[in-house]
């Protein structure tokens, strides 16, 4: 999957970020190419979801520029500045890129098909019928084809992320994001969903970022794998460069720690 | 392996018998007595003329008072709504303006009494001669009327009480909006939704199950505060009941009258508003 003559999808560059007086990013640049999976780790706090979030301008910036498939998020250029986008043009922006929560977020209102194509009827003004049938589609690609009419409280949280991942498949995104996708899971949940993870970022040219703390998933399925500390990018490579021979102190520190 | 010996082991059958709560059974005693005795008072007691009451129970000024209450509860309940879904949305707003401006209407509706509120509009009139719809500083005239006759005391009943359920019941849908967590706005965000679809397709209809049951009993303290109305002569119930007794003096009897219906439209409306908080609560 590595190769380096594809284009670059993900673009960011020297993105500052504040909260208050708190600094959580400082400068991070990370490039990533069309297709290609990067699973993001590091300690709690280190701004690798903060990170994660600016890619579809859920949170803005203070400093730097993010690039998704070559236009510039949540901002636009004019006279050397950086002027943040209206609402529309950010709702637009953000139906290239699909993301998926650690909480699930399901519609508790309404079924499992119509959490699926409810933002494509609606955002993207697609046929209900053809919406509803690749909704299906997608459900039985995750293997829950029988629970299309099911509500969401009805179903086990694994089931419930397997749902919100195809709710974010429905809108046919050039990337997916994912903010700790197993996290809230049940240990014996945790697999299902990284199959069905697996199975997205293995077939089809879709650019796949993962926020995770699950080291052998990430080893498994990653082409880079980026270790943050305290806002910043300390060390990225192939999962064996930074899971089994890191070279900063810092990345052998957190290894030491999760992997014991 | 204590517990494969002592389950083999046939247990002897012996009956079980429950606590007995002497004091319980004493206490409901008392009560019973108390509320039968306090009735047979009540049904014999030769000052109240039950035949007074049978009398106008149905009569044709009565029901047609009830009819105004119920026709200015439920269009005031909509007014109210209406009113209640705008206020609650602007007290969510970013814009500090617009949030001062609903927290500011809330406090004051909430806070000035019924009565005052009822007297003031029923008495426009008096601060106002014409209403006027027009260019302002201009001139420019398309419509005007005289206030009393455009604010009837019907009208002036339903403004009254629109305003007043609209400051608890803007109240109330916050309640509703803010128990809508801020990942169901940001997954919304995510799929491209803009706030207006957000809240009309994600939150709106959430927060809708958790205010049903407050509604319920907003609109039972609405039928109930439009009695007041009784004092810009509103021609509601109570309106016609107390002109009943200042004519055949039987006060009492008149506002059992009254009482009666009230809790009759209290008791069908509670059941319908079961059933809408049951099939609400079904997903």
């Amino acid at each position: 999957m590595t190769d380096v003559l594809t284009e670059v999808m993900i673009d960011i560059r020297g993105v500052d970020k504040w909260y208050g007086p708190h600094q959580v990013l400082h400068g991070v640049d990370l490039q990533v190419r069309q297709g290609e999976t990067v699973c993001v780790i590091g300690p709690s706090g280190s701004g690798k979801s903060t990170l994660l979030r600016t890619i579809n301008h859920l949170e803005d910036i203070n400093a730097g520029s993010i690039e998704v498939g070559g236009e510039l998020v949540g901002y636009r250029e004019h006279r050397g500045r950086l002027h943040e986008l209206r609402e529309s043009e950010a709702c637009r922006q953000r139906l290239g890129i699909g993301m998926v929560f650690q909480q699930f977020n399901l519609f508790p209102h309404m079924t499992v098909l119509d959490n699926v194509a409810f933002a494509p009827i609606k955002v993207k003004k697609e046929d209900a019928r053809v919406a509803r049938e690749y909704g299906r589609e997608l459900l039985a690609r995750v293997g829950l084809a029988d629970k299309a009419s099911a509500y969401p409280s009805k179903l086990s949280g694994g089931q419930q992320q397997r749902v919100a991942i195809a709710r974010a498949m429905a809108m046919r995104p050039q990337v997916m994001l994912f903010d700790e996708p197993t996290s809230a899971l049940d240990p014996e949940l945790v697999g299902e969903v990284l199959a069905v993870i697996k199975d997205l970022a293995t077939t089809g040219g879709i650019t796949v970022v993962v926020v995770t703390h699950e080291m052998g998933f990430a080893r498994e399925v990653s082409d880079r794998v980026i270790f943050m500390d305290e806002g910043r990018i300390v060390e990225q490579g192939t999962p064996e460069d930074v899971l089994v021979t890191p070279r900063h102190e810092r990345t052998q520190a957190f290894l030491a720690a999760v992997l014991r | 392996m204590t517990q494969t010996t002592t389950a083999t082991r046939a247990a002897p059958k012996r009956d079980v018998v429950p606590i007995r709560h002497w004091g319980r059974m004493t206490g409901a005693a008392v009560v019973v007595l108390l509320v039968l005795g306090a009735a047979y008072s009540f049904a014999t007691n030769p000052n109240f003329e039950w035949s007074v009451v049978g009398q106008y129970l149905f009569a044709k000024t009565v029901l047609k008072g009830l009819l105004l209450t119920l026709e200015m509860t439920a269009i005031g309940m909509v007014i109210a709504l209406v009113l209640a879904v705008v206020i609650g949305v602007m007290r969510m707003s970013p814009s500090r303006v617009i949030a001062g401006v609903a927290a500011a209407w809330v406090f004051f509706f909430r806070g000035v009494p019924l009565i005052v509120l009822l007297i003031v509009v029923g008495n426009l009139g008096l601060f106002f001669k014409n209403f006027t719809l027009g260019i302002p500083f201009t001139g420019v005239v398309f419509w005007s009327a005289p206030v009393g006759q455009v604010v009837t005391p019907f009208v002036a009943s339903v403004i009254g009480l629109s305003l007043a359920g609209s400051g608890y019941m803007a109240e109330i849908v916050r309640s509703g909006l803010l128990a809508v967590g801020k990942g169901q706005h940001e997954t919304a965000k995510a799929l491209g939704l803009n706030r207006a679809q957000t809240l009309r397709h994600i939150v709106l209809p959430q927060a809708l199950r958790v205010i049903i049951p407050p509604l319920g009993n907003e609109s039972i303290g609405m039928l109930k505060a439009s009695a007041i109305v009784s004092v810009i002569a509103g021609g509601d119930l109570l309106t016609v009941v107390e002109g009943i007794s200042g004519i055949n003096f039987r006060t009492i009897e008149m506002l059992i009258v009254a009482t009666i219906w009230y809790l009759l439209v209290i008791s069908v409306y509670s059941v319908a508003q079961f059933f809408l908080e049951r099939r609400a609560a079904e997903r």
